[in-house]
């Protein structure tokens, strides 16, 4: 995987998360950092902070990119989310504009 | 994925946590980190910033109802900024204020293009559904509310742009580029600010400079000609102009076209108009086919003005024929005639095709001149006749068909539309042909064969099949003759040395000639029994009728002094002058009797044979111009000549000529009357009652294709046919006429 098509999602807790470029982008606020014609610190070093988005949800997060890819390929498969975390998926998925 | 979110809460009662609400202070500190980063951003400063947290921010800010806030931030700030901008370029001079702006404008999309990623989730959320705007259209808006519509800048813009145009037009290259950024910037904060702004002072201002430019021109060029293609030449930089220079939309394009147009054409129209008129003629008779396209081709701009043209060229056109038919002498050269005629419906479909394109008011009036033209001599349909006579015995010399002489009859095909009498040409192209093939000179029987055909297209079957089967029969002839003369009995080896040669024609085919009775001296009677038995021997049934008015004989003459010569005469001539060979003197009483031929043609025939200057094998007593009843005639020993062959067959021909030509003329009136009274009962018979106008009118219709009838003849012939009770008069409207069945 090479340095130019991954982007790096970092989370309140510090973790890292190093997903493709194209699945960063199905998020349109990722999309909008990325693509940004000025020259911001995120599109220069290619990471993205979330101070308040928690590990799991993000986590949670990448899992639904990668999952709305093939979803968009046409293979139909079920996005299983636990009840307990999904007010929080939620007010990150807006956050995002997911 | 808030879409799935959204189902599975709806299934959940969840406990969900105290919205938090803002506090003031938490707003303006956000508040104020974001006015931070958008004046960073204005002055594209953004290595440092991080857009998560900007966007964190306005997010907050929004979720925690603030979004009023950052509204109301975001255009104060943009107001100052601008205003501040406003202020220095005012300071900048003259000449490089339109760089400056362009300069000013260009960071400015960028940075709002920035600050639209920033916000886009504001924009989303408030902006668009409260404050019913965009980022983008914000922005827009503050750069035309304080900048250009501020008096300072807009006062300097235009002057300084329509300077632009104006340097671009003389030629400069450089200023097109800034050109067409001022106009993308004028064309991209909104449509009224293009058109007001600039293209109302624009169009003003190409008007103006077209409008002196054409007030100058023809001072110095004086030629309509010369005048359009300069017009035509400024239109298409103008038009190149526009869209390399200004890239407009090519929404300026045409209205500029337009200006330049109205300035140059319409608003001249006048004074072009009368000197379009002489200059229109030079080009016509110049042939000038370009001239007379541009000419077309601006006046189509102005309203009625291709009207103008066209009827100017008609005009002419009907001038022209005009004068070429008062001219007496060319009339009576009817080739010459029938070229002319030929040549200006060449040169006028010349000009419809390569200038006009075709346009169909150009075609009707052509088609109207040329019907006036071509009927404007009364003897326009024999002209044409004698013209493809001439064509044909020409080609008749020819051994191959000639492709020009192919295009000329196409010619000729195309004017016979437009006459009026169609069966006077009709009746004399038969004639004519039935003289051709007789004269016994060459014939070319493809070119005929060809001209046929094209007139089978105009006139229709009926009328060429006689034609054709005259032509047949001459081959037939040909046959026949062979068999004859293989046929003969070996002691008739002088009909052999004789050539003597019978063409049989079918009565039916043939114009009708008159019987004409003649002696035939009995050398020739000897042969005509010979044919005639061979001739029913193989087909009964037939009766011939000989016409010896027509055919001619090559006579060996013997005269004084051992001198020979062959004569070329006719056979009415023949029998003339072998009567001279049992006696030397003979009145012309005697010759009568003798001969049997016809006073009228007997004076003929033996004036050509005596009076004739050069050809005189007759002494004539008393010598005079004319042949009288009581001249006696002598065999001229002392004749002599310089050729050996002389022809005196036809010398009396051209007299005939005109003669014909007149009795042509009578039977073809005479023969319409049936005709039209034929048509007339075919109309009333379909319609049973009409009035006289629509009757008129019908048969009109009906005889078009043969001839134009007038209605005086028309009307002679309902007379005749309520006389003859094939109609009546309307009991109720006088009117009107029933048929009688």
């Amino acid at each position: 995987m090479r340095k130019e098509d991954t982007v790096k999602l970092i989370s309140a807790e510090g973790f890292e998360f190093i997903i493709d470029r194209k699945a960063a982008l199905v998020s349109n606020t990722l999309k909008n950092m990325l693509t940004s014609s000025g020259s911001f610190t995120e599109t220069e070093l290619g990471e993205v902070r979330f101070p308040e988005i928690s590990t799991p949800i993000l986590e949670k997060v990448c899992q639904y990119f990668y999952w709305s890819l093939q979803f968009a390929s046409g293979k139909e498969t079920e996005f299983h989310i636990e009840p307990e975390i999904t007010l929080e998926l939620m007010m990150a998925a807006n956050y995002l504009h997911t | 994925m808030a879409h799935i979110l959204d189902q599975k809460i709806r299934s959940f009662k969840l406990k969900i946590p105290e919205f938090k609400k803002m506090s003031k202070t938490d707003s303006d500190r956000s508040w104020e980190v974001l006015e931070d980063a958008i004046s960073q951003i204005l002055t594209l400063n953004v290595k440092y910033l991080s857009f998560e947290q900007i966007y964190r921010t306005v997010y907050s800010m929004v979720l925690y109802r603030c979004g009023e806030v950052v509204y109301r931030g975001f255009v104060n700030m943009m107001a100052r900024h601008l205003q501040r901008i406003a202020t220095t370029l005012e300071a900048v001079p003259g000449s490089l204020f339109l760089e400056e702006l362009n300069r000013r404008w260009t960071s400015y999309i960028q940075s709002l293009q920035i600050i639209e990623d920033i916000f886009f989730h504001v924009d989303r959320t408030y902006f668009r559904p409260v404050a019913k705007t965009s980022t983008f259209l914000m922005g827009m808006n503050f750069w035309k509310q304080h900048l250009i519509t501020t008096p300072e800048v807009r006062g300097r813009l235009l002057p300084a742009l329509l300077d632009l145009v104006l340097r671009e037009r003389m030629g400069e290259e450089k200023v097109q580029g800034l050109m067409s950024k001022i106009i993308k910037m004028l064309e991209d904060l909104g449509l009224y600010v293009y058109d007001d702004i600039f293209e109302k002072p624009l169009l003003d201002a190409t008007a103006a400079v077209y409008r002196f430019q054409s007030k100058m021109a023809p001072h110095e060029l004086g030629d309509c000609a010369e005048y359009l293609s300069m017009a035509e030449r400024t239109l298409s930089e103008e038009i190149k102009r526009e869209r390399v220079a200004m890239c407009v939309e090519s929404r300026s394009g045409p209205k500029v076209t337009a200006a330049v147009t109205t300035e140059m054409i319409c608003n001249y129209m006048l004074k072009l108009v009368d000197m379009v008129m002489p200059d229109l003629v030079l080009m016509l008779v110049g042939d000038k086919y370009d001239d007379l396209a541009r000419t077309y081709a601006f006046f189509q701009f102005v309203p009625g003005g291709v009207a103008i043209v066209c009827t100017a060229m008609y005009t002419h056109l009907r001038a022209t024929g005009k004068y070429l038919v008062a001219d007496p002498e060319r009339l009576e050269n009817h080739v010459n005639f029938v070229q002319r005629l030929i040549d200006q419906q060449d040169k006028y479909d010349k000009v419809i095709r390569l200038s006009v394109k075709n346009d169909i008011t150009f075609q009707n009036a052509l088609s109207a001149a040329m019907e006036t033209f071509v009927n404007s001599s009364k003897w326009a349909a024999e002209s044409i006749s004698l013209y493809m006579d001439d064509k044909l015995r020409k080609a008749a010399d020819l051994k191959q068909v000639n492709t020009t002489d192919v295009e000329i009859l196409d010619k000729v095909m195309m004017l016979i539309p437009y006459l009026h009498d169609k069966d006077v040409l009709k009746k004399n192209y038969r004639t004519n042909l039935a003289k051709r093939l007789l004269s016994g000179g060459a014939v070319s029987h493809k070119m005929e064969s060809i001209l046929i055909s094209k007139l089978k297209a105009e006139f229709g079957y009926p009328y060429t099949s006689k034609l054709e089967r005259m032509l047949t029969d001459m081959e037939t002839s040909d046959d026949i003759m062979e068999g004859f003369t293989s046929n003969l009995l070996s002691g008739h080896d002088s009909v052999k040395e004789s050539n003597f040669s019978v063409s049989v024609l079918t009565s039916a085919s043939w114009p009708t000639q008159p019987m004409q009775i003649c002696n035939l001296p009995s050398e020739i009677l000897s042969l005509q029994h010979e044919f005639e038995t061979h001739y029913y021997s193989a087909h009964s049934g037939r009766r011939l009728t000989w016409l010896p008015n027509i055919r001619s004989a090559e006579l060996k003459a013997n005269f004084g002094f051992g001198k020979e010569h062959e004569l070329h005469v006719s056979t009415y001539q023949t029998c003339i002058l072998m009567l001279f060979n049992t006696k030397d003197c003979l009145t012309y009483e005697e010759i009568q009797q003798t001969t049997g031929i016809r006073c009228h043609d007997l004076t003929r025939e033996l004036h050509s044979l005596a009076c004739v200057k050069g050809k005189n094998v007759l002494r004539k007593e008393p010598i005079s111009k004319d042949i009288g009843k009581a001249d006696v005639f002598m065999f001229n020993d002392g004749f002599s000549s310089k050729l050996y062959k002389i022809k005196i067959w036809n010398v009396g021909a051209q007299k005939l000529m005109e003669t014909k030509r007149k009795y042509t003329r009578e039977r073809v009136q005479f023969d319409r009357r049936p005709q039209i009274e034929a048509a007339i009962v075919r109309v009333m018979k379909s319609r049973q009652i009409l009035d006289h106008k629509n009757l008129v009118t019908q048969v009109t219709e009906h005889l078009k294709s043969s001839f134009v009838a007038n209605p005086p003849e028309i009307k002679k012939g309902i007379e005749a046919l309520i006389g003859k009770e094939f109609l009546e008069r309307d009991k109720d409207e006088t009117q009107s006429y029933r048929y009688v069945a």
